[in-house]
């Protein structure tokens, strides 16, 4: 049965081969240093006077812009890869070789978490080097209200980057899933946003739905809700710039529940690729 | 007696496309049955929207039939199993502009499941077969398209398959390249592999092939040995090398009364055998009784 099992060696070429597409692309690094002028900027306009606190408005803007491209990084680089392969015609070539359809999948999948690792980590230590510069300015350069506020723990922002790194691969997932059912990589990319915009409203949504009752509407509203991943359990960005800890018990939950969605939407991906007519 | 082991064998495969709900489906292979024998160079003929790349597809597992099995030195062409020994160069291909043409080689190395000093020996050989030794390091992206055929061929034949399908191959390759093709062609069936090759180019598969299969209508009408199809599809002819207007206007009258065919004199035996099998028109006369 080890034919069903899929081998590691076949995915890692995969995977390796569609981040090595993926970080060379030019959207790729535009958006990079879009994150980074943003973390730039938010750094040149830490003392303006409207924050109360410079670290608050650092970790605001840093994770604002973080969490914003990086679903723009997610949606265009998987339906970009996914559809760059059909068009191509690559993907015949990989395929005629004893690589079956869910190795594709995951071996795609491999490469742009991948990506999205090297763009949020990347991000983060940005956010953390700004921090840390901040930390270090002789206080009196600083206006005296500005100094207030809570400091943050640095070690907390790096986790923090780490659960923008899990929602990141959740959507990657999905988008991977949307891609395998799409016939055009614009069909793709909207309706991966339109699905980024369901899983952000998702806790509103279940919160309406739970206040509709226990019928068969509500039973079947919130069968339905599992389905799809509440990203507001992602923004830990607040509690962190209010001097909060990102604590293992959280990180290991969230992990945990973005594996689940990950491997539901990879498995998803396998299925609708499985019976795509090439 | 010669035994004729097949490399591919079609059962009574089918294949209709359907393009939507509410469309009609279209039919692109009906009721084939066909064995491709192993050790031929097999020429894959057929108008455009004949079926062939779906029959390739379908060998190579990318399409499942609506009815009927294809398999692939006796396993199921859908399985993954079945396709170390298949070699795939698609058509027109483009790859992977980043790579370079010896990191593309090794790509689909890896995927054949080669690793190793014996992955880096196939993927010197398979890159020196083709004559890319000189452009091996260079970006795919800088390569002209006649390059990116040879580099295809490589990826191809790297993993040394007993079944090298190619589709239209020599389409963007100048002379000299095509040359260059058509030597590794014979070198793979010197070596005891099976090549099938699909392309238009007639007087390729008359100086290349061994075997050939015409499709027409999603129908395979011929499947023989290339001398076989020639001499059982030819019409007897009397070929007329050149001849001006006004004499081949006479020709053509004097041919009528006499209830006879008048078809554009044709270069080589193949493509006359070619349009009396598929009822093809000629360019400039057609068919005229």
């Amino acid at each position: 049965m080890s034919g069903a099992v899929p081998s590691a060696g076949r995915l890692a070429a995969i995977a390796v081969n569609t981040f090595r597409e993926a970080v060379r692309q030019r959207f790729f690094v535009i958006v990079s240093l879009a994150t980074v002028s943003f973390g730039l900027a938010a750094w040149w306009l830490r003392d303006c006077g409207v924050v109360a606190c410079r670290e608050k408005f650092l970790l605001d803007a840093g994770f604002g812009a973080l969490a914003f491209f990086g679903a723009i990084v997610a949606i265009v680089a998987t339906a970009g890869s996914f559809f760059g392969e059909i068009e191509r015609r690559t993907v015949l070539a990989v395929l005629s070789r004893p690589v079956r359809r869910k190795e594709f999948v995951l071996g795609k999948l491999g490469g742009i978490l991948g990506l999205l690792f090297v763009f949020c980590g990347m991000g983060t230590a940005l956010l953390v080097g700004l921090l840390w510069c901040s930390r270090t300015l002789p206080e009196e350069q600083l206006p005296g209200a500005m100094l207030a506020g809570e400091r943050v723990s640095l070690p907390a922002v790096a986790l923090c980057g780490l659960v923008q790194w899990l929602r990141c691969s959740v959507l990657a997932a999905l988008a991977l899933a949307v891609s395998a059912y799409s016939r055009s990589s614009l069909l793709a990319v909207v309706a991966s946003f339109a699905a980024l915009v369901v899983c952000s409203l998702r806790s509103f949504a279940w919160d309406a739905f739970a206040s509709a009752g226990h019928g068969l509407a509500g039973g079947a509203a919130r069968v339905l809700g599992a389905c799809v991943p509440d990203f507001d359990l992602y923004e830990v960005a607040d509690a962190v710039a209010n001097g909060g800890a990102v604590s293992p018990g959280y990180l290991s939950g969230i992990a945990l529940y973005s594996t689940i969605y990950v491997g539901m939407f990879a498995a998803i991906a396998a299925c609708f690729f499985w019976h795509r007519e090439l | 007696m010669i035994l004729l082991v097949n490399a591919v064998e079609f059962d009574g495969v089918a294949k209709v496309f359907r393009p939507g709900l509410f469309e009609t489906p279209a039919p692109a292979l009906t009721e084939v049955d066909l064995g491709i024998p192993e050790g031929e160079i097999v020429g894959l003929l057929g108008p455009n929207g004949s079926g062939k790349t779906t029959l390739l597809k379908i060998i190579l597992g990318l399409l499942v039939p609506t009815t009927g099995i294809c398999r692939v030195f006796g396993r199921p062409s859908n399985s993954a199993e079945g396709r170390p020994d298949v070699g795939y160069l698609p058509e027109a291909p483009e790859f992977y502009a980043f790579l370079t043409g010896t990191e593309l080689v090794r790509f689909f190395a890896g995927l054949s499941g080669l690793a190793g000093s014996t992955q880096e020996d196939r993927v010197r050989t398979a890159i020196g077969r083709v004559g890319m030794e000189s452009a091996a390091d260079r970006r795919i992206g800088t390569y002209s398209r006649g390059m990116k055929e040879r580099i295809g061929l490589a990826q191809a034949l790297v993993a040394e398959p007993k079944l090298v399908i190619l589709d239209e191959p020599t389409a963007n390759l100048d002379p000299e390249g095509a040359m260059k093709f058509a030597s590794v062609i014979r070198d793979i069936h010197a070596r005891g592999g099976t090549v099938l090759l699909s392309t238009h180019q007639l007087d390729q598969i008359e100086y290349l092939c061994t075997w050939v299969v015409l499709l027409s209508r999603g129908r395979v009408v011929s499947s023989g040995p290339v001398e076989e199809f020639i001499q059982r599809c030819s019409e007897p002819a009397l070929v007329v090398e050149s001849l001006d207007e006004a004499h081949r206007s006479d020709l053509r009258c004097w041919l009528a009364a006499r209830g006879a065919l008048l078809r554009v004199a044709r270069s080589n035996r193949l493509e006359r055998a070619y349009c009396a099998a598929t009822d093809c028109a000629a360019p400039e006369e057609g068919r005229s009784h």
